[in-house]
């Protein structure tokens, strides 16, 4: 066990995470140089481009250290955004030490801080590494000074490297054996080992990634989750290598893989604890907690004919991403779809470009809703997430929404118009502190359902991109929430309906109103734009009628041309919505949601 | 495809003193000795067509600048036209010309060879808007040349102008309308100003050196043009052309609205016969080495399905003041058009934008503006979404 580490690495978006774990793994001869690919451990094309980790996965790596001594380094990769810290937490529950990248250039930023906090939560031992020093505008020794002040870590033994070039990579080796401590736990007691990641491989069924803290796994155990109470027969156990490598067990202080058939993500939840049913724990790790979604959206395809691929494509995902739940939708303008509960913001636009790339389908996304309390004047309670299910104004006795706590990170110039930002999206309680020089943290108690108004945005043209945030869900507060309906020509488009602060109502629903009229194309009529809440109208714009649409010229060379413009024209509208008389096309719906708002 | 009526022969003249700035048509700028050339190469690619069959009564001379080719070269060419081609002797032949090109000795050089429509490429009796559109001749060459050319009696002298420039006021628009008015000619061409892309004027659009009216300025211009010339005796018959009576609308013109065969000839010239379409080789260089070499000038072609034919003819059909006879669309293309579009054709009854009289479709002007827009609408298949 003395032999081993458990470790991830952990960074704000771009600071170069998964460069490093490249070069550890090249390093240790994980990799030959036709296997190498550029980022190993982001496995799909998508994260690779938004150079985001999403899934978290796991590789054991060889070190022969200096010493003759060979070292198994268990590398758990984490996913590096905000909108999944959840899925952090439970990677560092499997480490022992956490390899903290900071650029050297940028910093330290939001999710630098909230990332070495939650670590340091863990217990973990911190590695600091100054990424990027071949960057001219790298200022190292700025960065272990920030390291010291922001995080209060010895920033002064922080390594310094530049991953991208492969410099000075074997000191990272080095320190990971020298300064991250092995594991403990007993291999003779009952066995408790931490579900940390799961995935779907279409040959094997659901593969577990598991951290045994104590005890021993064995092919044709018979294992228990103990939080789902659920017993399988374990198939097979292993490390992951490039490839699956079978062991005859995994034990304490190891991290490996358990395949059991599973058929299904869903029966697995990440964080659960693995314990043998026969002999089981008297009590799980501590720490579980259920990924659930706080945002919540509907997904219809622009034809019926594409509902059907819609299915398949969701079933697809939802193989791999446990946090996606979905379910059967209809919308009165849309038809068929799927009500969607997400993470947050960048899961559901994860999502969506998935479903995008893995599918022709094209969507349509209704806007974005938190889930509320409503409790009626009888008494009752019920989460409400949709608009098409709020509750007649009458009858609500009151609403309570989400709130978030919301960590700041600027540059102190900006503080003060991040602060009036924060105000705009109704902040309750405004707190800052400076962390070092010029760098300040704004601390915002906000509602969650204001955030999904473009905050994130907002705050990154604000601040010049400078700006980062992190949150953590909080409590349920009263507030005075209304739904305000979006009518088309006079007919309300359900889809188009959304639920916010009543005091955000009517520039809301004027900004909508003013992007749709701006997307749908005129008509051969007049069409109205309305936002509404019950039969008030509170926000209104015009698409002006056809007016002007006809070629000058059309003679002998013009009508070839001419044809096949109409011919597109023809193809487009097939492209498009009918609601009522009205064609909407899909990127109306798109533009809505592109709320570039001023309030 | 009816082919009962006699089909029409276009001859693209590529050339020009100089290049307007809005036009996209088949131009360049040519020395002499390459006009002659040219002149050399259609009477070949006349020749090399001996095979046309359809009978042809129209000759439409265009392009470009026709006036640039001397008399004794139109006369070459009209004769070696008419030894290839069956062209009725009857032929009606339209020449346009521009107005720094007519004098009286050419307008009667033009009348002893036949020609019976004289187009002239007025554009605007502005001086301002002459400048504009970097045109060569002045507001009084323009009325001059009119002049000529109503005393030399052809049967039609019709007066081309552009309107919707930048800036252009609704008084500056009337002025224009009524000289064009003033002077009397029996058919006028009004086009409203398109900007193409590969232009001076659309790489001026790019920089935001030119900006075009809106949509709605645009109609205002459109309708303004209509009702004036409705009202000056000059009743549209064509979404651009106005004629003083039926006799003088373009006989020619109409064959391409119509689906009637045409032949043409020289560079980008298109043609069409039953259900093909083919087209020349738009640059007169390439143009003119392929026919020097013994073969067409032809570039490329497509053929007309049903589908395409049927969409090519309401799109035509509703440029057209007559409209769509609805009984003849049927019996040719399939489609009851009117009941398998009721909802869309009451609607733009209601709103006045389109007549059904005389078992006929028609746009009214409101319509016309919109015609293409109404094509585009108009569902065309047997059973749609």
């Amino acid at each position: 066990m003395k032999n081993v580490r458990n470790f991830c690495i952990i960074a704000h978006v771009d600071h170069g995470k998964s460069t490093l774990a490249d070069r550890l793994i090249q390093a240790c001869g994980g990799v030959s140089a036709r296997e190498f690919h550029d980022q190993l451990l982001d496995s799909m094309e998508l994260e690779r481009e938004r150079g985001i980790t999403i899934k978290s996965n796991s590789i054991t790596l060889e070190y022969r250290a200096a010493d003759g001594e060979t070292y198994q380094l268990n590398l758990i990769d984490t996913p590096g955004h905000v909108d999944f810290s959840h899925e952090v937490r439970r990677s560092l529950m499997a480490c022992d030490g956490a390899i903290l990248v900071v650029d050297a250039s940028q910093g330290v930023e939001a999710q630098t801080v909230a990332n070495a906090y939650l670590a340091i939560e863990h217990d973990l031992e911190i590695l600091p590494v100054v990424n990027k020093i071949d960057l001219p505008a790298a200022d190292v020794e700025r960065v272990r000074e920030e390291i010291v002040a922001d995080l209060g870590l010895d920033g002064e033994s922080a390594i310094a490297v530049s991953a991208r070039q492969g410099t000075n990579i074997d000191a990272v080796l080095r320190g990971i054996v020298e300064r991250l401590p092995p594991p403990t736990g007993d291999p003779d007691a009952p066995l408790r080992a931490l579900i940390f990641d799961a995935y779907y491989d279409p040959y094997r069924g659901v593969i577990l990634n598991v951290r045994v803290r104590e005890g021993r796994l064995r092919k044709g155990d018979t294992i228990r989750f103990m939080h789902a109470g659920t017993e399988h027969e374990v198939d097979e156990v292993g490390i992951q290598r490039l490839g699956r490598e079978p062991r005859a067990e995994l034990v304490a202080g190891g991290v490996g893989y358990v395949m059991t058939g599973i058929k299904s993500i869903k029966e697995v939840a990440v964080g659960d604890t693995v314990t043998q049913a026969d002999q089981p724990a008297s009590e799980p790790i501590p720490g579980y907690k259920a990924a659930r979604p706080v945002v919540f959206s509907s997904l219809y395809p622009m034809t019926t004919d594409e509902v059907p691929e819609l299915t398949r494509a969701l079933e697809k995902l939802s193989l791999n991403d446990a946090a996606l739940v979905y379910q059967k939708d209809s919308s009165t303008a849309l038809g068929f779809g799927f009500r969607c509960g997400f993470l947050g913001l960048l899961h559901l636009d994860v999502v969506q470009e998935r479903l995008k790339r893995e599918s022709d389908v094209s969507l349509i996304l209704s806007a974005p809703s938190v889930l509320y309390k409503v409790t009626l004047h009888d008494g009752t309670t019920r989460d409400v997430d949709n608009p098409a299910l709020w509750p007649d104004p009458g009858t609500i006795r009151e609403v309570q929404e989400p709130y978030i706590r919301a960590a700041i990170l600027v540059p102190e110039k900006y503080m003060g118009s991040v602060m009036t930002l924060c105000r705009d999206y109704r902040a309750v309680d405004l707190s800052m502190s400076y962390l070092a020089v010029g760098r300040v943290e704004v601390v915002s108690i906000m509602p969650l359902g204001e955030v999904l108004f473009d905050f994130h945005d907002k705050l990154k043209s604000l601040t010049r991109g400078y700006g980062s945030y992190d949150w953590d869900e909080l409590d349920y507060r009263p507030a005075d929430i209304a739904k305000v309906d979006i009518l088309v020509n006079k007919e309300r488009v359900d889809a188009l309906a959304f639920l916010c602060h009543a005091s955000k109502a009517r520039p809301r629903a004027l900004h909508y109103c003013e992007q749709l009229a701006e997307a749908i194309p005129r008509h051969q009529f007049k069409i109205p734009v309305q936002g509404a809440i019950g039969a008030d109208i509170i926000a209104r714009s015009t698409i002006n009628a056809f007016r002007k649409d006809v070629t000058a010229k059309c003679y002998g060379g013009d009508i070839t041309r001419k044809r096949k413009l109409l011919e597109k024209q023809k193809k487009g509208k097939e492209r498009m919505k009918l609601v009522g008389s009205v064609e909407i096309p899909q990127e109306a719906f798109v533009a809505v949601l592109r709320t570039d708002q001023d309030t | 495809v009816s082919t009962r009526e006699a089909g029409g022969l276009y001859v693209h003249v590529p050339f020009c003193r100089r290049v307007c700035p809005y036009c996209d048509f088949a131009v360049r700028t040519a020395r002499p000795e390459q006009v002659e050339r040219y002149v050399h190469a259609v009477v070949r690619e006349a020749a090399l067509w001996a095979d046309w069959s359809e009978p042809l009564d129209t000759i439409y001379i265009g392009g470009g600048t026709p006036s640039r080719l001397a008399p004794e070269q139109l006369g070459r060419l009209l004769a070696a036209l008419r030894a290839s081609l069956p062209v009725d002797p009857e032929a009606w032949i339209t020449l346009e010309a521009n107005p720094e090109d007519v004098d009286r000795e050419q307008v009667a050089a033009w009348r002893a060879l036949g020609v019976r429509t004289l187009s002239l490429g007025v554009q605007s009796f502005d001086e301002e808007q002459l400048r504009f559109l970097v045109r060569l001749h002045s507001p009084q060459q323009a009325r001059r040349a009119v002049e000529l050319a109503l005393e030399a009696s052809f049967d039609v002298v019709s007066i081309d102008l552009i309107y919707g420039l930048p800036g252009q006021s609704d008084a500056a628009l009337s002025r224009d309308l009524a000289r064009a008015v003033e002077l009397g000619p029996q058919h006028l061409s009004c086009y409203q100003l398109t900007v193409h892309e590969d232009t001076t004027f659309g790489r001026w659009r790019a920089t935001g050196r030119l900006s075009e009216a809106g949509e709605d300025r645009q109609a205002d211009m459109f309708l303004q043009v209509h009702r004036t010339l409705q009202g000056a005796g000059y009743p549209a018959y064509e979404v651009s052309n106005f004629a003083r009576a039926p006799r003088f609308e373009s006989r020619h013109n109409k064959k391409y609205w119509a689906h009637v065969p045409y032949l043409g000839l020289g560079p980008s010239a298109h043609s069409l016969r039953v259900h093909e379409r083919w087209w020349n080789l738009r640059d007169v260089r390439a143009w003119q080495a392929r026919v020097d070499a013994g073969s067409r000038g032809v570039d490329s072609s497509e053929r007309l399905g049903a589908a395409e034919l049927a969409l090519e003819a309401v799109m035509l059909g509703l440029r057209t003041v007559a409209g769509i006879d609805l009984e003849a669309f049927r019996a040719r293309h399939g489609i009851d058009l009117v009941s398998r579009n009721a909802r869309l054709v009451a609607r733009l009854a209601e709103e006045g934008r389109c007549r059904l009289e005389g078992g006929r479709l028609r746009l009214t002007q409101d319509g016309l503006a919109i015609a293409d827009r109404v094509a585009g609408e108009l569902e065309l298949r047997e059973s749609g979404p």
